[in-house]
């Protein structure tokens, strides 16, 4: 029985299988010269493994594993992104999670203080955001008035924070975000809360126009309540202006690196 | 339909392959910087076309024909280095593009030397199969070859490995 040069290697390599192996392992065990050229395969495999296999047992570098981490996050954060585009298609998930939501809104809702239906994800950190900031807060002693109508540019540290801070990063300061959207005519709204008072404010060519402002409250009895009603408010007017969810994080940083231009 | 699950999955698998991929780079790269560069720009290029990796197919085949792919840019663009700098006779002694200097090489020990004498396209086929374990189709289909071309290149590389290693094979 013969065994050619071709089949020989293919059975060192592992090639074959059921009847062509058995017969070559037939042809080794009956043949002295076939079976040390098996060994001696053997061995060169064995001994380019020596060589290279310690490799594969050094400590990986960090850096490649914090690549593919990175990009594992970034996965994620468009997922939830994409999960909105399929809306129409997970209508029943998304009403299941709503409705938890508003059980859990209702439930950390103090008695008395009415919040707007929330109308996504984003609105609902905001509203968590919302909760926290206004019972957690100091009212300030200047209470501001509110102000309405006219075309009322924000300026200074207001057009500032609007254009560079973000509602998901909870940076210190006085102003904070409250939720970004978009308005019907494609325009960048932002709620802000700059401490006496809070308001909505949407981006067109001429900035930052403040579309409704409202005083947080005096420093009276009761000041706490009237504060959050008035975030309230504010988040309830927002919804109706909005098409769509509010931005997420990452549509967010993207509207802010246009500089919140439509 | 399951994106994020796929998107899990390959972030995970790539993380597993890892310690593989450095093995192989090493193997095609023989210079431990030089290969970490090549693991490098590898795990990058794999991320970046993440999407059109095919969930259910082998992933290690995938990724490793990205980094033999971009090897071969490598030493492509080495080649056309060394041929702006030297002339023309000497350009053919300077040996395969992407081999170590002579110094690294005594470094290498007998096996690292004899593998790196061997010319590139002998070499990965010889790393693909012995080292790394693949099948000949799957190694012919990372290398981008017919089966016929792996085995055979296989095959001289086995060859001159065996006499050149000889008395400690």
């Amino acid at each position: 029985m013969t065994v050619s040069d071709d089949e020989f290697t293919a059975y060192v390599d592992g090639e074959l299988t059921g009847a062509e192996a058995q017969r070559v392992a037939a042809a080794i065990a009956g043949d002295p010269a076939l079976a040390s050229r098996l060994e001696a395969q053997q061995r060169l495999r064995a001994l380019l493994r020596g060589h290279l296999d310690p490799v594969a047992v050094e400590p990986v570098p960090e850096s490649l594993t914090q690549m593919i981490a990175a990009a594992a996050a970034e996965d994620a954060e468009r997922d939830m992104t994409d999960t909105k585009q399929h809306e129409p298609a997970r209508v029943l998930d998304f009403a299941a999670a709503r409705a938890r939501r508003d059980d859990q809104v209702r439930a950390a809702r103090p008695p008395r203080l009415t919040l707007p239906r929330w109308w996504g994800t984003g609105a609902a950190i905001a509203a968590s955001l919302v909760l926290g900031l206004f019972f957690g807060m100091r009212v300030a002693d200047d209470g501001a008035s509110v102000t309405s109508g006219g075309a009322l540019v924000a300026s200074g540290m207001l057009a500032k924070g609007l254009d560079e801070k973000l509602a998901s990063a909870n940076e210190p300061g006085k102003l904070r975000i409250l939720t970004s959207f978009r308005r019907e005519d494609g325009n960048y709204c932002r709620v802000y809360d700059a401490g006496a008072s809070s308001g909505i404010a949407c981006k067109d060519a001429q900035g930052w126009i403040l579309q409704r402002t409202v005083a947080n409250g005096a420093p009276e009895r009761g000041a706490y309540r009237q504060a959050g009603s008035a975030a309230g408010e504010l988040m309830a007017a927002a919804q109706t202006m909005a098409i769509g969810e509010p931005l997420d994080a990452a549509q967010e940083r993207a509207a802010r690196r246009e500089k919140w231009n439509k | 339909m399951n994106a994020s699950t796929s998107q899990d999955r390959f972030c995970e698998e790539l993380t597993a392959l890892l310690p593989r991929l450095r093995r192989f780079a090493r193997g095609l790269a023989r210079d431990p910087a030089d290969a970490d560069d090549l693991c490098q720009q590898t795990v990058e290029r794999a991320l970046k076309s993440r999407q059109s990796w095919q969930d259910g197919t082998r992933l290690d085949a995938w990724v490793y024909r990205i980094m033999r792919n971009q090897w071969i840019d490598e030493v492509r663009a080495r080649t056309r280095r060394s041929q702006t700098f030297t002339h023309e006779e000497e350009g053919a002694n300077i040996g395969a593009p992407g081999d170590l200097a002579a110094e690294n090489l005594v470094e290498l020990g007998n096996v690292g030397r004899a593998l790196a004498r061997l010319p590139e396209e002998q070499r990965e086929a010889v790393i693909l199969v012995l080292v790394e374990g693949f099948a000949y189709k799957e190694a012919a289909e990372i290398i981008g070859v017919p089966q016929g071309t792996l085995t055979s290149r296989l095959g001289r590389g086995r060859e001159a490995l065996l006499r050149e290693l000889g008395e400690i094979a």
